[in-house]
């Protein structure tokens, strides 16, 4: 009996399709997107629908390059690939990056500096949109929207959380194995952490961040790495991003550094303990964008310019950016406020508030130093 | 007449065998020895032992680890595989036998991406194992502790690789003539005896096959230890991952990767030297 249902459904189905297929032309609008499968979840179920909507004959495809630099480094590798091959029509039309790719396939000529030809152009005032970790790319990146790591905390058994590095330093003596963090090769909240508390120890924060890179301050780093050292021995290591609100869930730690938009997407799903609360320590720990670029030589420059524009637009930054995937929005928040709900704002500045985010929201060192504070790590605190 | 009859059979051969050199050469030999030159050419294309020196200064820790967990859930693996191998050989309950051919070769048809991820809920402090154990009553809620750190990752290859080596190994047994142990039997030698003086010294061969081959699959295994610890001592291949992931540095990866195919090439030599022995007398 189901077959022969299915059969004439099936069949209209395909008639209901053929028309398109032959009245239009499709484009393909290629999206490769570096991040977690939220990122590429985002433009394929919330970007991609309303941008087929309005440009009809147009088809967004998105891929996932992987999570972490790893993934911007995929995409690098190959535009890098199309420019030293000489193709004169790249086959990525938009790419979401971090910072670190952007810094290099802006050095390298990879990307087009598309931002003054976009209408979304002056919503976008944050610095990040100028300067990745100390490389100038203004012109050729929006950012898409911002992350920020944070500490997480069950109440229950932390009634105060630490304000500062010194009193979590002094905090974790007294509560062994209740800090959990992932180290430097699980994941960027553990990276994060580890560039907090160098910025905290070592005594040169703003060089860290401003610069100019100076290879003589490798000694302050590794000193501020030897006391990270003994911090570790007084905390859990964790499995990954995940792996720290997964034992953070479970009851196994008690504290431990988190993205802000993951902790808050696990929360909605409920995988995570609803007490679980957020706080932000002083001097601060790192935050950063993923940003929008337009290839070179893309082959729909004309759509992809279309594209940003409608990612940047107030609307999407406040339903799709903040409502549904609980990032920071990329545009200035002042656009996006006025077109959400005060529920959803109020929840997105719950824990942590505005004031807290711009004081202690900090970008990550430069490249360099990140380099440096990544091997110091490898030398000083796991040798 | 019968000189020009070899060489001639001796190019056809050739010729059948080329492609398949060909590939082999093409898509094996070529990339490692590529790797290699990487591994030791500088910025400015000279020849430098300078990635070398970092790989080994940075982890020459998780090096030595690399090699203890693989011996140890080698060895693991050896004492479980003839342990089962040998049940199903020499144990007396036909329906525990039937049980257990069953069983065993479950994980065989689970990649390790999902043994990780299993072990990583099973194994965790407050984890299924750890519940059952509390709830048992075998130990009390105070010494729970995770088992994520290079228990964890031996538990996981072990299980994983013990039905391969098992399966090639009951094989082995069930192939050892059954007079042979009928006849110890009736000499009055147990069943352990039989195991250790009879059976085991006659299928010793295909157990070093069984357990080479899972050395150097667990030398290669990237998603076991980076979902159970990630974090330092780690295997090499987490390694490899973060220096080509994070920064970008296919040089020390390099010198990596070819570390890690010199830990390789001892236990292929191995298996060659087993491999020809028994090549040898049958040609």
């Amino acid at each position: 009996m189901n077959r022969f249902k299915l059969f004439p459904a099936l069949a209209m189905a395909a008639l209901a399709a053929l028309p398109y297929g032959h009245a239009q032309a499709q484009t393909t609008l290629n999206v490769a997107t570096a991040g977690d499968q939220n990122m590429v979840d985002y433009v394929n179920n919330y970007l991609a629908p309303r941008f087929e909507k309005m440009n009809p004959g147009v088809k967004v495809r998105a891929v996932g390059t992987g999570p972490g630099d790893a993934g911007s480094q995929k995409i690098y590798e190959k535009l890098s690939a199309q420019q030293k091959a000489g193709t004169t029509a790249w086959d990525i039309d938009v790419a979401v990056i971090h910072q670190r790719g952007a810094a290099t396939m802006v050095g390298e000529k990879l990307l087009m500096p598309y931002r003054s030809q976009v209408n979304v152009d002056k919503l976008v005032t944050r610095d990040t949109a100028t300067n990745a970790l100390g490389a100038n790319v203004d012109g050729y990146v929006l950012p898409m929207f911002h992350s920020q790591i944070a500490f997480a905390y069950n109440p229950e058994v932390v009634k105060a959380p630490p304000k500062s590095f010194a009193e979590l330093a002094e905090w974790v003596k007294k509560n062994p194995k209740q800090f959990g963090y992932n180290g430097v090769k699980g994941g960027m909240s553990g990276v994060g952490f580890v560039m907090g508390w160098v910025s905290a120890n070592a005594g040169i924060g703003e060089k860290l961040e401003k610069g100019p890179y100076d290879p003589g301050q490798k000694a302050a780093i590794e000193k501020s790495l030897g006391s990270l050292k003994e911090f570790n021995q007084y905390v859990v290591m964790t499995p990954g991003n995940a792996g720290t609100l997964d034992m953070l869930n479970r009851g196994e730690i008690a504290m431990g550094p988190v993205w802000v938009d993951m902790f808050y997407t696990w929360q909605a799903d409920g995988k995570l303990n609803p007490k679980v609360k957020l706080s932000l320590p002083s001097p601060g720990l790192p935050g950063q964008p993923m940003y929008y670029v337009i290839p070179a030589k893309a082959a729909n420059a004309q759509l992809a310019k279309k594209f940003v524009e409608l990612a940047e637009s107030p609307e999407v930054q406040a339903e799709g950016i903040v409502k549904q995937f609980n990032w920071y929005p990329g545009i200035d928040p002042q656009h996006v406020q006025s077109k959400l709900d005060a529920a959803s704002w109020n929840k997105l500045f719950t824990d942590i508030s505005p004031s807290d985010l711009a004081r202690y929201g900090r970008p990550f060192p430069l490249s360099e130093y990140f380099t440096d504070i990544v091997e110091g790590y490898e030398r000083v605190v796991l040798k | 007449m019968r000189g020009n009859e070899a060489t001639r059979q001796q190019r056809t051969g050739l010729a059948l065998v080329s492609p398949a050199l060909g590939v082999v050469a093409l898509f094996f030999i070529l990339p490692m020895l590529m790797s290699v030159v990487l591994a030791f050419r500088g910025k400015n294309g000279g020849l430098t032992f300078e990635h070398m020196a970092k790989a080994l200064d940075l982890y020459q820790n998780d090096l030595l680890f690399t090699v203890a967990i693989t011996v140890l859930s080698t060895v693991g693996i050896a004492i479980c595989a003839i342990l089962i191998a040998s049940y199903l050989t020499l144990g007396g309950s036909e329906r525990t036998r039937t049980a257990l051919r069953w069983l065993y070769r479950w994980p065989l048809f689970i990649p390790f991406i999902v043994t990780g991820q299993v072990m990583r809920t099973f194994l965790a402090k407050n984890g299924l194992l750890n519940h059952v154990l509390i709830g048992g009553g075998l130990i009390d809620p105070g010494s729970a502790q995770s088992l994520l750190d290079w228990r964890g990752i031996v538990i996981a290859l072990v299980w994983k690789q013990v039905p391969f080596v098992t399966l090639l190994l009951a094989g082995a047994m069930a192939s050892v003539d059954s007079q042979h142990i009928e006849a110890a039997r009736n000499l009055g030698a147990r069943r352990w005896q039989v195991l250790v003086d009879i059976v085991l010294p006659q299928v010793r061969g295909t157990l070093l096959v069984g357990l080479v081959l899972s050395f150097v699959t667990m030398l290669s295994v990237l998603s076991v230890p980076m979902m159970i610890n990630p974090n330092s001592p780690t295997l090499i291949t987490v390694d490899i991952a973060y220096r080509i992931n994070t920064h970008g540095d296919y040089a020390v990866a390099n010198a990596l990767c070819l570390l890690s195919l010199l830990l390789a090439a001892g236990g292929a030599a191995l298996y060659l030297r087993h491999a020809v022995a028994k090549a040898v007398p049958a040609a």
